[in-house]
């Protein structure tokens, strides 16, 4: 009681003191509370915009390299098209043989961003030491063109592509792949049972912009899939428009030159454990040398725009200011403990002469320190909140920009070759999403807090108590004599 | 009580040594009241601090009650000093935060006195001082007087052998002066205190058993 009554009081008259080294300790602390609120909320804007890039669960993704471009002199395949424009319009010649294109629709469904990978390297990934779960997929970009009338004439129309992107989800792993990201607001999502069925699931933003409902049909080279349900993916990334089962994707997808009826472009892994992704991503690397394999960090390297900006601010600057600012506030906050010390050294040399032994004078001190900094401390997580409530307050949203296939074809030179029919491609383009910045206190930052209150006080304390160790009660009532 | 032989103690001040008291050898005996009187830097806060044990002679050696005081450890010596031995200085030296109850009370946080205890024995001792009405004031609420009497409960609560006082009347007007001999006085005599009383004051030193006078270091006991 008395140690409480001694405590309150010495507080009491060094109030303004007190109150300075607590509100320095706050500050520094209430700095590194909202940094590190922001810094949360910064990864965790990252973790949206790679959740929807990867989906819920999925720690690596093995994709084929991107396809080369065909050159312009390179002739058509074996029973391939070429796409002709010539005095009498535009033709479609196959074998030699040409018939007038107007009025024709050239739909196809072609896996233009990724080389395809043969569907039983899933099998060999799934079986790698620290594999959890392996799936593949097929994103795949559906575009038709509809030849108009006169096209290539003088002063003829222009067709005008259009092109969506199809994902093929392998319905036995409905838990990896980017539908297991997106939460389905009508329907239902794929079942293990439709693998074999013309069903799909439509991003609920296409199906707004198409004006597509559950029941709906969407084609998809010339084949109708009936809606079975509407999916909202996270706010951020570039999701998949179109969701069908894998089995009917590799079914009507085309790769140069090639099928892709055993096929994959894209196959979703979860690792055993989070310490075992970086082992997963050598053995897959070595086990398909040719395939590009990211994890969420690496993908997470590629993201550009503010986000990533925002990103390194958090982290270099916001760390390295608040990490001055505690200096500041510690050394502060040791300096006046220890004035405070040299004013009351007539006080401590008089309880030494009373028979007080240093370590409860110390204890004392320590004990003031400590509350100046625990009440610092407790107004530093207050400072962290407001700070955090202001980020998320005026914070515009943050963008990230991804490199991805765009689906979208153009054509360059004259012809177009492919082994089956035209060929648009898709090439990669910067994707730019808006993400929110929800700057949250974490337990972690509250964990650090109430640490940093205890060492600031600490540390405050231990250079009084220093002091008062060395103090020599007949030197210190002789210095006040 | 105290066994003093050959006690000296020399202060270094850059390159000069100091001798603060030279050569010394006394006796105080139990319940003695011993004055020393004596110039300012001779030497007379020297002795008391070593005396109770707040400082350590440069040589000889100083018994208490048998003990010898250069051989003791620092926490023994502490807490034989809390203990055993009183302190009353001339600046009163109160702590101005805590009341006077709790100025007192402090003396009997060393010894682990529980608290009912520490509250019974705070309050005799400041109503064996008439300060029992002031117990709940603070240090700047007190005249100089009350302010001495409480250091003097302070230094009687926990019933020492012993009671240093060093100038305790150096910061008095006179009548209160005279209040505060008198009650150190009579608390020696009803208490059995060994009292030694550091002075300016003739007038007061002469009340003494034993008058002694210091001088650059060199106590010299009168004969009575």
């Amino acid at each position: 009681m008395f140690f409480f009554t001694y405590l309150r009081r010495e507080l009491r008259r060094r109030m303004r003191q007190a109150i300075f080294i607590a509100l320095g300790l706050a500050l520094g602390i209430g700095l590194v509370v909202t940094v590190t609120a922001a810094s949360a909320g910064v990864k965790k804007a990252q973790a949206q915009v790679l959740k929807s890039l990867y989906g819920v669960g999925t720690d690596l993704t093995v994709t084929g390299k991107a396809p080369k471009p065909p050159s312009p002199t390179t002739g058509p395949a074996k029973n391939g098209q070429t796409f002709q424009i010539g005095p009498n319009g535009a033709q479609v010649c196959t074998n030699g043989k040409c018939h007038n294109a107007a009025g024709q629709t050239i739909d196809h469904l072609d896996s233009t961003s990724y080389s395809p990978i043969s569907q039983s390297t899933v099998a060999a990934i799934s079986r790698l030491k620290h594999v959890k779960a392996a799936a593949g997929g097929l994103a795949l970009s559906d575009t038709s063109v509809t030849i108009p009338k006169n096209f290539g004439k003088p002063g003829g129309p222009l067709p005008t592509p259009n092109s969506f992107s199809v994902q093929g989800t392998d319905t036995s792993h409905l838990s990896l792949g980017p539908l297991s990201a997106g939460t389905i607001t009508a329907g239902r999502s794929l079942r293990a049972s439709d693998t074999n069925s013309d069903v799909a699931v439509v991003d609920a933003g296409y199906a707004k912009a198409h004006k597509l409902k559950v029941g709906s049909t969407v084609t998809i080279v010339k084949h109708k899939f009936t809606l079975v349900g509407l999916v909202e993916q996270p706010q951020s990334g570039s999701p998949p428009q179109v969701y069908i089962p894998l089995a009917r994707a590799q079914a009507l997808g085309k790769a140069p030159g090639k099928s892709l009826k055993h096929d994959v472009n894209t196959i979703y892994v979860t690792a055993s454990s989070a310490a075992t992704i970086p082992a997963v991503q050598r053995e897959i690397e070595s086990l398909i040398p040719s395939a590009t394999v990211t994890s969420a960090s690496s993908l997470a390297k590629q993201v550009t725009g503010s986000l990533s900006s925002t990103a390194r601010l958090a982290n270099d600057l916001g760390r390295w200011l608040s990490i001055l600012v505690l200096i500041a506030a510690f050394a502060v906050a040791s300096l006046l403990t220890m004035a405070a010390v040299a004013r009351r050294v007539r006080d401590f040399g008089t309880l030494k002469a009373l028979g007080w032994p240093s370590r409860r004078i110390i204890g004392q001190v320590m004990a003031e320190s400590l509350t100046v900094g625990v009440i610092g401390g407790a107004a530093g997580v207050g400072v962290g909140f407001a700070g955090a409530a202001i980020i998320t307050a005026v914070a515009p949203k943050l963008t990230a920009t991804i490199a991805n296939s765009t689906g979208q074809g153009f054509v360059s030179g004259g012809a177009i070759t492919n082994g089956g029919g035209p060929r648009i491609f898709s090439p990669t383009t910067s994707h730019t999403v808006a993400v929110p910045l929800s700057a949250s206190v974490t337990l972690t930052a509250l964990v650090a807090a109430v640490v940093l209150a205890v060492v600031g006080g600490l540390l405050a304390g231990s250079f009084g108590s220093w002091r008062i160790a060395r103090l020599r009660p007949a030197d210190a009532l002789a210095r006040v004599a | 009580m105290y066994q003093l032989t050959n006690v000296t103690k020399l202060y270094t001040k850059g390159r000069h040594t100091v001798p603060a008291v030279r050569d010394l050898t006394l006796m105080i005996g139990d319940g003695q009241w011993l004055s020393v009187q004596g110039r300012t830097g001779h030497g007379k806060s020297t002795l008391l601090n070593l005396l109770g044990g707040l400082d350590r002679p440069t040589q000889g050696t100083i018994a208490f009650d048998g003990k010898d005081l250069t051989r003791l450890g620092e926490n023994q010596v502490t807490r034989l000093r809390a203990r055993s031995i009183g302190f009353i200085f001339q600046t009163f030296n109160l702590v101005p935060t805590l009341s006077a109850a709790e100025n007192v009370e402090a003396a009997l946080i060393p010894l682990g006195v529980r608290a009912a205890e520490r509250r019974r024995r705070v309050d005799a001792a400041l109503d064996s001082v008439a300060l029992g009405d002031r117990a709940r004031h603070l240090p700047g609420e007190l005249s100089g007087g009350q302010q001495q009497r409480t250091a003097i409960a302070r230094a009687l609560v926990k019933e020492p052998k012993v009671l240093l006082a060093d100038e305790p009347t150096g910061n008095l007007d006179e009548d209160t002066r005279d209040e505060i001999i008198n009650l150190l006085e009579k608390l020696w005599r009803e208490r059995g205190l060994t009292l030694i009383l550091v002075t300016h004051d003739s007038a007061i030193a002469q009340r003494a058993q034993r008058v002694g006078s210091m001088s650059k270091g060199v106590l010299t006991i009168r004969p009575t």
